[in-house]
């Protein structure tokens, strides 16, 4: 072939004219292109992925928003704007003692694959599976006190407490160790559920396929026997860590519903995207910043104070949460027993003070180094304790992860890094109950959820009793008292509940629970 | 040799490429070192009841989501950059101007080594490489630096190699050779004086790829710590905000662009004054 007639065949671009076409292809990238998603087809984004489908692993929402979908619990979260619950497996279930809950099952209800009907058997062998010390279930604490479930007919049992256990009702019956699983199913697959095959299921959706770090594909479950069937063909939960590329997606066509970040509430509010609608909800999650008390820089208590004091949390909740937030007292949010009506310490903080402290403890230059994940509001937030931290004299060296390495961060079990995490900026979900807060800060949390390593005494105790107690002013008091102690051992700086912005499309009918975290299952077509 | 310095100097006055790229080039440099004296405001300082302000007379390119002045943060941004494209540039040159050298000269065994190792560096797509090595080291500048020279010093090496290769067969070599000269002799009289110039035409064409590496990877948010103001996060500050201000984005893009035409105009400029074949050519 000859110069001439190559040049025909494959034409040359000059550096210059590849430069502009790369221009133009990226200027048209940018264009947006509307991609609804198919009809029939729900995609609902998470920010963190579940673990896998095995409850007795579960950690969090990721795993709450796939089993919602795809098992069934005795009792269910409703969907609106007051905390309450719906009979779900269950017939009938009541509070029979201080120290027992009967249960009466409905009968034909089905798990998937010819597993047959769901039993009391099931039921009794879901949690007996938390309680087994053998599979280190991360959600013991839900349990509390639970001893055995008693199988007393095919569809019925009861819960057998050691103490009473208030919480049981809002934080484990509903939730992620209320989760139903198939006994046959799992003995069959040797113990464990892991993702290798799908799950048997109960719910109104079937796993259909996962894509690690992307989706996981759920399907209608043609089994289902319960009383909401599910309103799409298929659901997809869509991990997209970042609230902003998320809010992209969703105006892209590719979500139909997100929550967004405090920094759009304002744009949205007055002028949402065509086709979208946007919800506010009062948050129940909970933001700190904690410090690794046994780390040599944090062992002095006039340290952690000082710190205390240098951070201004006002500061913080303008900056990162656009003022939208309020500054929290405590780890238990307001319109739940043992909210703090107010923080010891002044949300404003107070620098000469830290300086002050510092001073008294003999340190100089103290330069300290704070965890956040790799997320806008958070890395915000650092920067703005950064700037004001300085002000006493504090260098602030900021530290960002990825989901992933992030909550490894403390975790005794995934690694030495423990030993140098110093500081920490967290935020842990919440349940309609207070001892869901306090749990994760006694001692034997210590490595687990508890990465301060905080150890006190009466804060253990007062967890424990405050969980058994059912005069309800009494409990308020106990968790009052309980965030005081967090606070004096300096390892804990309070900032927000946060509020939970929620967009999505105004073909979807969302069905959230009262803080606004979606329950997948109850979304309809409008 | 300074004759021949002024016939290039005088040859690239000539050229309006090469005098676009030195008037780009020289603008950005002056500014990023004389950061401190230019920038209107501290870069750190907030103003938050200015948060997202478009360009004005008060703010020059408007603030980002803190209120802090996005020009000022470029300028410091710009010596972050050099710092970071500078360094990474001279080590990673430096490294592979000695292991193509050897890879040239040494036997068939090391040379097919290097050329092995060269190509399997090279191999890896280099971000997701420079994210490898980012997750393995510790958050800050050096950790950027080092992974930039990691990720591009197989490029230098893989030119110097054929360079030396080429050289080393040729008539006046052997002749050298025939005389007796010294190895020191015919690398450092012969060889490298020769290999310069194209290794110095990819040094200016790979500064920018280095700098927008280092932005890249603050972008991805592994580069430089949040706070810190690379042109890389001020990019993805803009990205995190742009339904707030477009302002942040097109700001901090700007800077990369200029670099980018600066140096590939003055690389390419040196290219057709450096190469005989393309000198000819004219």
């Amino acid at each position: 072939m000859s110069k001439t007639a190559m040049h025909r065949a494959f034409p040359v671009l000059s550096r210059r004219q590849l430069l502009a076409g790369a221009a133009g292809v990226s200027a048209a990238a940018m264009l947006p292109v509307k991609a609804w998603a198919q009809e029939g087809q729900l995609n609902i984004r998470v920010y963190t992925e579940p673990d896998d489908f095995d409850p007795v692993d579960a950690s969090g929402f990721g795993e709450a928003l796939l089993y919602g979908a795809i098992y069934r619990n005795l009792i269910q979260y409703e969907p609106g704007d007051d905390w309450s619950y719906r009979l779900d497996l269950a017939e009938s279930i009541e509070q029979t003692s201080d120290t027992t809950i009967e249960f009466t099952l409905k009968e034909g209800q089905m798990w998937s694959d010819g597993y047959g009907e769901i039993t009391a058997e099931d039921v009794a062998f879901t949690f007996e599976r938390i309680l087994d010390p053998e599979m280190n279930s991360r959600i013991l604490p839900d349990i509390g006190t639970l001893a055995r479930v008693e199988v007393t007919g095919r569809y019925s049992g009861v819960f057998h407490f050691d103490e009473a256990f208030a919480p049981f009702w809002w934080i484990a019956l509903p939730y992620l160790a209320g989760t139903i699983v198939c006994k046959a199913a799992i003995e069959e697959a040797g113990g464990r559920i892991t993702t290798e095959v799908p799950p048997t299921v109960s719910g109104p959706y079937r796993v259909r396929e996962l894509r690690p770090g992307e989706r996981w594909v759920l399907e209608r479950n043609e089994d289902y026997t319960g009383d909401i069937p599910a309103d799409y063909e298929r659901l997809d939960i869509i991990y997209i860590g970042d609230e902003a590329a998320a809010e992209i997606a969703l105006e892209a066509g590719d979500l139909d519903f997100t929550e967004v970040s405090p920094g759009s509430v304002g744009r949205l509010q007055g002028n949402p995207p065509e086709g979208t609608a946007m919800s506010m909800h009062p948050s129940l999650f909970y933001v700190w910043v904690g410090m690794n008390m046994e780390h040599p820089k944090f062992q002095d208590i006039r340290v952690r104070q000082a710190l205390q004091y240098a951070i201004n949390v006002n500061a913080i909740i303008e900056a990162a949460w656009y003022g939208v937030a309020e500054p929290s007292t405590g780890i238990i949010a307001p319109g739940l027993i043992g909210n703090r009506p107010e923080s010891l310490i002044p949300p404003q903080g107070d620098p000469q003070r830290a300086a002050e402290l510092l001073a008294e403890a003999g340190v100089e230059n103290l330069e300290v180094t704070l965890n956040v994940l790799n997320d806008v509001t958070f890395t915000t937030a650092a920067q703005v304790m950064q700037a004001t931290m300085a002000q006493a004299g504090i260098q602030l060296n900021i530290e960002v992860h990825e989901s992933g390495s992030f909550w490894t961060l403390g975790v005794e079990a995934d690694g030495d890094r423990w030993q140098d995490l110093e500081m920490i900026m967290n935020r842990f979900s919440m349940l309609p109950d207070p001892s869901y807060a306090t749990a994760w800060f006694i001692s034997e949390q210590i490595g687990d959820w508890n990465w301060e390593r905080f150890s006190n005494e009466e804060f253990d105790r007062l967890h424990r009793e405050a969980g058994t107690e059912t005069d309800d002013a009494r409990r308020d008091e106990m968790y009052r008292r309980a965030q005081d102690i967090m606070e004096e051992s300096g390892a804990y700086r309070f900032i927000t509940h946060g509020v939970t912005p929620n967009l999505y499309h105004d073909n979807t009918v969302p069905g959230t629970r009262p803080d606004g975290l979606p329950l997948a299952q109850y979304f309809r077509r409008a | 040799m300074s004759q021949l310095r002024h016939t290039l100097i005088g040859r690239l006055a000539r050229d309006p490429l090469a005098v676009m790229a030195i008037v780009i080039i020289t603008t950005l440099v002056t500014m990023a070192v004389f950061a401190n004296l230019i920038a209107p405001y501290d870069y750190t300082a907030m103003h938050m009841s200015e948060r997202f302000a478009a360009p004005s007379a008060e703010f020059w390119l408007g603030t980002d989501n803190l209120g802090r002045d996005t020009f000022s943060r470029l300028l410091q941004g710009g010596r972050i950059a050099l710092t970071v494209g500078l360094t990474a540039v001279v080590i990673s040159g430096l490294i592979g101007l000695v292991l193509g050298m050897i890879a040239g000269f040494g036997p068939r065994w090391l040379d097919n080594a290097l050329l092995f190792f060269f190509d399997t560096l090279r191999a890896y797509p280099t971000i997701i490489l420079a994210l490898a090595l980012a997750a393995l080291m510790p958050r800050g500048l050096t950790t950027v630096i080092v992974v930039v020279v990691i990720t591009s010093f197989a490029e230098y090496g893989r030119v110097v190699r054929t360079q030396t290769l080429s050289l080393k067969h040729s008539e006046f070599i052997l002749a050298e050779r025939a005389m007796g000269a010294s190895f020191g002799r015919i690398v450092f009289h012969h060889i490298l004086p020769n290999v310069l110039g194209p290794f110095f035409i990819l040094a200016a064409m790979n500064l920018p790829v280095v700098i927008t590496i280092e932005a890249g990877m603050s972008f991805l948010g592994v580069g430089v710590p949040p706070g810190t103001p690379s042109w890389g996060a001020t990019l993805k500050d803009g990205f995190d905000h742009i339904r707030q201000t477009p302002w942040l984005i097109l700001s901090g893009g700007l800077p990369l662009i200029l670099v980018t035409l600066g140096f590939t105009f003055l690389g390419e400029a040196l290219r057709d004054q450096l190469d005989p074949k393309l000198r000819s050519g004219r």
